[in-house]
């Protein structure tokens, strides 16, 4: 009998005990698994803070059970390469896009995954974009501005 | 090195549920006639299940490999059950066959949500405002139910949903997927929503408006229009869309038209807004919408946006 569930995160392999298919990802992610990059904000799929990646594609990990994605590559803030965070965290000094910063990690998320190249039909604004991540201190002016440098 | 795990961290949402991840038909069916509900995306039945606690058992739609299909033959299109919105949203192909139905999926919730939401999930939800329905509709929708036993019935999506919140799918029943009719030569199809927030916000009226031209490119030869989130379920404006037939889309002709849509809507009074403000609405829509179909025939594909 199989009594661990083997998930794919940050590109190692995770167990996590098989009680955890039916939880919510956000919950495997952060209370089994030790990654408080995924942020719990509005639990039902508003704000964003519990974006990860699943097989490349931003979800809200909230609303996503942990079995459903046991055959995918699950990346959370944790696992986005270095580099990507070191730019990202100096154009968003640059220009102010973080106060709080309990936003950010969801938004790094979706801004790794614009910058690999991410987009939907008819090259949309940013603005567009991210409006499933909401942010309550810093003004979106200045995160859309640090998000197109990024770009 | 991993941080510890705090242990004051506040409880889940969502109390734990029994998942079942069948992969093939005979299993799911197997699961459904236990008690398990069919779980697609999951961006409406997790909400609830974390809000009502209910339901508790869940089984799992996307490990059936037949239902991730999207087959176009003709101007017919088939959308899989297990297929997400963010899917059929980035088909180029699709978006000027099935417009209307495109741009409904398009602003579902936000680019993560499209990732994750299926169109099957969207119509089996049910709800006024669900933003494909009035596209589906007048791209005549056929809803394909099977049952356990193999057999399947194709339903049109005004019968399937019969009220808010509620379709026609009986015990034991599951929705295998959508066959939609796409444009043909002349013709074209939009659809327009307004609400108060650009994404993640519900509509307070849609419509969705298809127009097929006589060969003078002038002349309405077919036209249908949907209105969605200003009744109990999407309506059929049959009435409005016949005063186009046989007449071009002049101002008048578009004002009586978009008239009839406003009267024969039933929008309610609501914190958001008044049935009043929702008729204009929909009256000012209507007009805007019916063009946009058209000027997908004379200037290729339309894409409309209001907020
Ligand atoms: C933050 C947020 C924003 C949203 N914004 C919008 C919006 O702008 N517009 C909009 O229209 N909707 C919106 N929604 C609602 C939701 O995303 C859509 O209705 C979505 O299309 C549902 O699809 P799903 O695959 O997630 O369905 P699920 O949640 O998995 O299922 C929905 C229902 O369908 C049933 N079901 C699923 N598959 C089958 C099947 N094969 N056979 C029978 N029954 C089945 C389920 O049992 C359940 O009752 C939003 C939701 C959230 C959380
Ligand atoms: S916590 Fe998932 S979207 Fe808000
Ligand atoms: S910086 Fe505080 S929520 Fe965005």
């Amino acid at each position: 009998m199989k009594t661990q569930l083997t998930l794919r995160v940050n590109g190692a392999p995770r167990d996590v005990p098989l009680s955890f298919v039916g939880r919510r990802l956000l919950d495997t992610l952060r209370l089994e698994l030790g990654l408080m990059g995924v942020k719990e904000g509005c639990g039902e799929g508003d704000c964003g803070a519990c974006t990860v990646l699943i097989d490349g594609e931003p979800m809200c990990s909230c609303l996503l059970l942990t079995g459903v994605v046991e055959k995918c590559e699950i990346t959370t803030i944790e696992g986005l390469p270095a580099a990507f965070l070191t730019r990202f965290s100096a154009i968003c000094a640059e220009y102010g896009a973080v106060q709080c910063g309990y936003c950010t990690p969801g938004i790094a998320v979706m801004a790794a995954w614009l910058h690999a190249g991410g987009t939907e039909l008819g090259d949309q604004p940013i603005s567009k974009l991210f409006a499933g991540n909401l942010c309550r201190c810093t003004g979106y002016q200045q995160i859309i501005e640090a998000l197109t440098a990024l770009r | 090195m991993m941080p510890t795990v705090s242990p004051v961290l506040r409880p889940s949402y969502l109390p734990p549920v029994e998942l079942h991840r069948p992969n093939d038909l005979g299993e799911l069916f197997a699961c459904v006639a236990a008690g398990a509900c069919p779980l697609a995306g999951g961006t409406d039945l997790v909400v609830w299940a974390s809000q009502r606690g209910e339901p508790r058992q869940l089984a799992w739609t996307g490990g059936i490999d037949e239902w991730h299909i999207v087959d176009i033959s003709g101007q017919q299109v088939r959308i899989g059950a297990a297929v997400p919105l963010s899917r059929i949203a980035r088909s180029g192909e699709l978006r000027s066959l099935i417009s209307a139905v495109i741009e409904g999926a398009s602003v579902v919730g936000s680019v993560q949500l499209r990732n994750q939401a299926t169109l099957v999930g969207n119509v089996c939800t049910a709800s006024p405002g669900g933003d494909t329905l009035p596209g589906l509709y007048v791209h005549d929708a056929m809803v394909d139910v099977v049952n356990a036993a193999g057999s399947r019935r194709s339903i049109k999506i005004s019968e399937f949903i019969c009220a808010p919140g509620k379709t026609n799918l009986a015990p034991g029943e599951l929705v295998a997927g959508v066959t939609v009719r796409g444009l043909g030569p002349l013709e074209g199809s939009a659809f327009c929503r307004f609400t108060q927030r650009n994404a993640l916000d519900l509509a307070l009226a849609s419509v969705a408006a298809r127009v097929r031209f006589e060969s003078d490119e002038q002349t309405v030869a077919q036209a249908s229009i949907a209105l969605g989130a200003v009744g109990p379920t999407v309506l059929d404006a049959g009435q409005a869309a016949a005063l186009l037939v046989g007449r071009t889309l002049e101002p008048t002709q578009l004002r009586e038209c978009a008239n009839l849509a406003a009267e024969c809507c039933q929008p309610i009074t609501d914190h958001r807004a008044s049935a009043d403000y929702r008729r204009q609405l929909v009256r000012a829509l209507t007009e805007e919408i019916v063009l946009a179909a058209a000027k997908q025939v004379t200037a290729g594909c339309a894409s409309v946006e209001a907020s």
